[in-house]
């Protein structure tokens, strides 16, 4: 189980080396992806390993010359991986976001690296518009097409039937990871299951679906030891928090046993139909995300975020809610107020943390997490 | 820095521009009046969807004309007050933390019925005084910030407001026909969005349970265009030295062709606005009382500042000619509208947005501006919570710099947000653009 989930975390940690090495090794291409609601699905189909690019651990250096300090980490790293040359393993990149700091990253990206190809191609972001479900199978349409043109080569759609089942076995496997640490059987922390969700956002499927299940089969189900005070993630969209601060929250007595961050639940929750027309299955899947896991850069009426936050947190058993909040993140500043007032409302212990890219001083954040950690358990035990 | 400043010059503001102000006033008067009079509110922020309500006879607020309009009188800070006391942060979209905060004041009021006091705002809180809405459109172009300051907007009300959303997509230009204006993208984006808009419309049909008055729409959007028309003409004379106009005279225009009721008074105000330009180019009259630099504004406006800044720059002698906020923005292209048939021009005019072009057609526009004004120089406003505005500047400075080697020079600030305004950055920034540019006269004299 260990050495599953170090070869889970070398990935997670250095995901452009396993895309470099994964090209030498099969000459294919790597094209890389823009977080959070483009599927890989099309690419994996077109014979490429589809990598969604990942903010790096380096300080903002050349990067700076394009993009000022008031940007999310997450933008401002890939910024700066783009000028360092980082991206020179990628054969395009895909996304369709409407986020405004990423629609500058792209632009900074078409401008500094010029022979890089940019697929865009925008999702409608109102998902219940009577328009939204033709709408996106417009664009993956014309993402499919795109896709031939940049390969040289037509798509099955046979093969993108296979990869959805791909996409879709190794989601199952997770969820089953989630389910089992939801149940108190297993024990994976925070950081172990970030690594699970990121390296699957970069490794070949096939190879991290093997490695799921031989996990899965040798994983310790003798289940949760002492008393600690059960945690629930949310947020931090788009890119990973970092490690320390999910170790901090056990560290001073906590239990993580679910969450919703894109490098987590978010990001397996949801299945492609694997019959039919592949486009009108993504596109189902697309427009069908936010009834399941909301998210606060898609507009819908009558799913908000707080319900279901309240709803999980209810049924994973946590008892206290951590927001961790990218700092400068446009959607999570609007939404914080409507969770926070959720949660005072229910009476529910819950913490924000703001994260940074460079500057994340744990020690002044450990007395914080220490009270709440405290809080909640007294609640739990009143 | 040793730059001698001037203190005795002064701007010399268009007076006509005057006119704007009565014109403004008199709308937000009519907005605040629109309860009383039993009419239908709608808010909105983006996209000039304003004559699609204003025919069919809904009161319009836009929200960052609110903002816009609260910072400009120095009176914003309770409105954000209110906003931050809720837990919107700060880094947020000043216009729309502080739109909020005018939704989150309004709300108090309502439902603060056990103080014993009488809930009605006081007349000067113009926070408190907006009144709240009967439906929501949401048409934003580029950024996604207004869509989601729509929905926190939608929930400060309790969810019960009817919302509309537009989607107006980027124009990324990547395809070989992309050009400006032109190619397959822009044909078909135009097509998406004018579709929305007729979906708009029967929206505010089941609002005000009447047929769309289609003649009305025309009818106002006969005088956006020719409004529009007459600001351009104005505008182009500005290409003249000295020029008679200022960005900052734009900037105090821009109500009267965005937001203002687009009556035949918008057509009368931008004639006078044309023919006081006019009469200054004949007479050789300056904007500024000693053009010595002609300057390129990038950014969004610092509400607080206008006249503060028009006033900075005329001590340096700089004459601040045209701007992306300015120039390339507000119907700037009348020429797609058909007033018989209008929304299609509409839509196309809100795809045109100075944002939602992606940085290689934007940048060419730039460009293209400061050549037309023969600009010395630029300066950058960094607004710090307005990233629409911030994200290709640094891709905008290298430009000027390489394609037409003129100087830039960049400030932090905001759009309604003054804490983020450092004065004496400016200055420092200023003086040394203008000292670099009198070198590089110098060297080739």
């Amino acid at each position: 189980m260990d050495g599953i989930l170090q070869q889970f975390a070398r990935v997670a940690a250095d995901p452009l080396t396993y895309a470099r090495d994964w090209k030498a090794r099969t000459g294919r291409r790597v094209i890389g992806l823009f977080p959070m609601h483009f599927p890989g699905e099309l690419a994996h189909a077109a014979g490429a390993l589809p990598v969604i690019l990942q903010q790096d651990d380096v300080p903002i250096t050349v990067g700076q010359s394009q993009v000022f300090s008031f940007y999310c980490g997450y933008n401002r790293s890939i910024i700066d991986q783009a000028l360092r040359g980082e991206f020179a393993v990628l054969d395009a990149i895909l996304f369709g976001d409407h986020c405004v700091q990423l629609l500058g990253t792209a632009d900074v990206i078409r401008a500094e690296v010029p022979g890089l190809p940019i697929l865009f191609n925008q999702l409608c972001s109102v998902l219940d518009a009577d328009w939204a479900m033709t709408q996106t199978q417009g664009t993956f349409t014309q993402l499919w097409r795109e896709l031939e043109a940049l390969t040289g080569a037509p798509l099955p759609p046979d093969a993108v039937r296979d990869s959805i089942r791909a996409f879709n076995r190794n989601r199952a496997l997770i969820r089953q990871l989630y389910d089992l640490r939801r149940a108190g059987k297993v024990v994976l922390t925070g950081r172990q299951m970030q690594m699970v969700v990121k390296s699957s956002m970069v490794m070949d499927k096939a190879e991290h679906t093997t490695l799921l299940e031989q996990l899965l089969a040798t994983i310790d189900q003798s289940g949760v030891r002492g008393n600690p005070v059960r945690v629930f993630l949310s947020g931090h969209l788009c890119h990973a928090p970092r490690p320390e601060v999910l170790d901090l929250v056990e560290d001073c007595g906590g239990l993580v046993v679910d969450d919703d961050l894109y490098h987590g639940f978010r990001f397996i929750h949801a299945d492609v139909a694997e019959t039919g027309d592949p486009v009108e299955a993504l596109s189902h899947w697309y427009i069908d995300r936010n009834h399941k896991v909301p998210c606060p850069t898609r507009a819908i009426k009558g799913m908000d975020w707080e319900d279901y936050l309240l709803k999980a947190v209810d049924r994973s058993g946590a008892q206290g809610l951590v927001v961790l909040m990218a700092k400068f993140c446009e959607p999570h500043m609007y939404f914080y107020p409507e969770i926070k007032e959720a949660f005072d409302r229910h009476g529910i212990p819950h913490l924000l943390i703001e994260t940074e890219h460079e500057e994340m001083p744990l020690e002044a954040l450990k007395t914080r997490v220490e009270t709440f950690i405290e809080i909640a358990r007294r609640k739990a035990a009143a | 820095m040793n730059m001698i400043v001037q203190p005795e010059k002064r701007a010399n503001k268009l007076k006509s521009t005057r006119i704007a102000g009565k014109l403004v006033n008199d709308y937000w008067e009519m907005v605040w009046r629109a309860k009383e009079e039993g009419k239908l509110v709608c808010w909105y922020e983006g996209s000039a969807i304003n004559p699609f309500l204003e025919a069919a006879d809904i009161v319009w607020v836009h929200g960052e004309a609110y903002s816009a309009m609260l910072a400009a009188r120095h009176q914003e800070g309770p409105a954000q007050q209110a906003a931050e006391e809720r837990g919107y942060m700060k880094e947020l979209c000043s216009y729309a933390r502080t739109h909020l905060g005018c939704a989150v004041s309004n709300q108090r009021n309502r439902n603060d019925t056990d103080t014993g006091v009488s809930n009605a705002p006081d007349d000067n809180d113009l926070a408190s005084k907006l009144p709240p809405p009967d439906m929501i459109i949401s048409a934003y172009a580029y950024c996604s910030t207004g869509q989601q300051w729509d929905e926190m907007t939608s929930r400060l009300f309790g969810k019960k407001i009817p919302i509309f959303n537009v989607s107006i997509p980027w124009v990324w230009g990547s395809k070989p026909d992309a050009k400006y204006l032109q190619g397959r993208e822009w044909n078909e984006t135009s097509a998406y969005v004018e579709r929305q808009l007729m979906d708009m419309v029967k929206f505010i049909e089941e609002r005000t349970g009447k047929p769309y008055p289609w003649d009305r729409l025309r009818e106002l959007m006969t005088n956006v265009k020719r409004a529009s028309e007459l600001r351009l003409e104005a505008m182009d004379m500005c290409t003249a030295t000295p020029a008679p106009a200022s960005f900052f005279d734009w900037v105090v225009s821009i109500a009267p062709i965005n937001n203002l009721p687009a009556g035949p008074q918008i057509v009368d105000y931008f004639q006078t606005v044309r023919d006081e330009v006019a009469a200054r180019v004949a007479s050789g009259e300056g904007a500024v009382p000693k053009e010595k630099y002609r300057l390129f504004f990038d950014g969004i406006m610092n509400w607080n500042k206008v006249g503060w800044l028009a006033e900075k720059f005329a001590r340096y002698d700089a004459a601040v000619v045209t701007g992306r906020y300015t120039h390339m923005a507000f119907w700037q292209e009348p020429g797609l509208i058909d007033p018989q048939n209008p929304v299609l021009g509409m839509a196309q005019n809100y795809l045109i947005c100075p944002n939602n072009h992606a940085a290689p057609i934007l940048i060419d526009l730039i460009m293209g501006l400061c050549e037309k004004y023969q600009v010395d120089g630029m300066v950058i406003h960094a607004s710090r919570t307005c990233r629409a505005f911030t994200n290709p500047q640094f891709l905008i400075a290298d430009a000027a710099t390489k394609r037409l080697g003129i100087q830039t020079s960049m400030f932090e600030g905001d759009v309604t947000d003054e804490s983020f305004y450092k004065d004496e950055l400016l200055n420092s920034r200023v003086e040394a653009m203008l000292e670099a540019i009198d070198s590089r006269r110098m060297a080739r004299a």
